[in-house]
């Protein structure tokens, strides 16, 4: 027996793309105060105003950005940019790996043209969908934040100052809750608590001991590491549920037959 | 302040920059999307990669919120607990937020 699958949400259907954006709504007053901040500190860094927006739209990565354009001088330093530009964002590489069941059974370009916009913010928003997971939905939040990212750096770039200082409003602070409110939703049962407990302590020992971002790789490599250690052969049967459906029909790393069937009429396909 | 703002020249260093970074932080993104697309669909691998985005997410903000202070744990602490009740990212952001900037407000950091 095959698959019982339904044809497809499309790759990059409007309609999920109208969704993804709306969902990143509650980020548009933080990212595009902090956008404004990133525009005013370019232009005294000596960017022009075309150049940041390049680099918004091609690098789309905020606290690497904040780094890079920190370090931009007259002569700029190309090497030492781009290293560090690397390495605050290594933690994409987890990221775009855990988007796995996103983009499972799309073909190499919806990877190709989805992996782009993916910014922490709609990376989070989308992996905690239950049913509409998809590479649009990813899209459409990723143009959204790209669009409010670039119109507020734009905004600090010609004001040159007078930007409201985001702690004031605890606008910075949205961040940290954003992360914080969507991890409720990736709760998959009790085999996340101890990986979770490995993140949390590992992430606070990075914090006071290593430099930068690297506190995200050390919080994530703890929770991996747990969660191999912990892993049992009779897991699996949680985590053909667990995982959540993409469109509500393909479990992750479901088995073709009774157990996908089962998931399926769950969820009232 | 007094010369208008450079809005369109693009030295070749800076664009060779900008590509330079692009290119290391798509390469990450696609990368690793393709690496779990090597990985195995079953057992310990496939267990791993599920935790993966939960414990990324704790990495991002708890040390976020740890060096906001007293008061970046408490609103943390609020926005969990509403989202936990009520499931709605716009209210559980909300406490937070206020929380943090009236706290800051009155106490300070």
């Amino acid at each position: 027996m095959s698959r019982p699958g339904p044809a497809q949400v499309g790759h990059f259907d409007p309609d999920t793309i109208r969704r993804g954006a709306l969902a990143c709504l509650p980020l548009l007053p933080s990212t595009i105060i902090f956008g404004a901040v990133l525009g005013v500190l370019a232009a005294q860094r000596g960017l022009s105003l075309g150049e940041l927006l390049f680099m918004s739209l091609t690098v789309f990565a905020g606290s690497a950005q904040f780094v890079s354009v920190d370090l931009w001088r007259e002569t700029v330093p190309s090497a030492t940019i781009i290293i560090a530009t690397a390495v605050i964002n290594m933690r994409y590489i987890l990221i775009g790996a855990s988007l796995r069941p996103v983009f499972r059974g799309r073909p190499l370009w919806v990877k190709i043209t989805g992996m782009h916009m993916v910014a922490d913010e709609n990376w989070a928003v989308t992996m905690t969908q239950k049913d509409l997971a998809n590479p649009g939905f990813l899209l459409g939040g990723g143009i959204f934040l790209g669009v409010v990212w670039a119109t507020g750096n734009t905004v600090g770039y010609l004001l040159g100052g007078g930007i409201p200082d985001p702690e004031v409003y605890a606008l910075d602070f949205a961040f940290t809750a954003v992360f914080a409110a969507l991890t409720i939703g990736m709760w998959k049962g009790m085999v996340d608590l101890s990986p979770w407990i490995a993140a949390a302590i590992g992430s606070v020992i990075g914090h006071y001991t290593l430099p930068g971002t690297w506190s995200i790789l050390a919080g994530a490599g703890a929770g991996v590491l747990v969660a191999a250690l912990t892993w049992r052969e009779d897991m699996d049967d949680d985590s053909l549920e667990a995982e959540f459906a993409v469109e509500g029909r393909d479990a992750y790393g479901a088995q073709e037959g009774a157990a996908v069937t089962e998931t399926a009429m769950e969820t009232g396909k | 302040m007094t010369q208008f703002p450079d809005l369109t020249s693009f030295s070749l260093e800076a664009v060779l920059t900008i590509l330079g970074m692009a290119a290391v932080t798509y390469g990450m993104r696609l990368g690793g999307l393709l690496m779990a697309d090597r990985l195995p669909q079953h057992g310990r691998w496939a267990h791993v990669l599920e935790r993966l985005p939960g414990a990324v997410l704790i990495s991002v903000w708890v040390p976020s919120a740890l060096s906001a202070g007293a008061i970046g744990i408490a609103g943390a602490a609020a926005t969990v607990i509403t989202m936990a009740l009520a499931r709605n990212l716009f209210a559980a952001m909300a406490v937070g937020m206020v929380l943090v900037g009236v706290g800051r407000y009155f106490i300070g950091n």
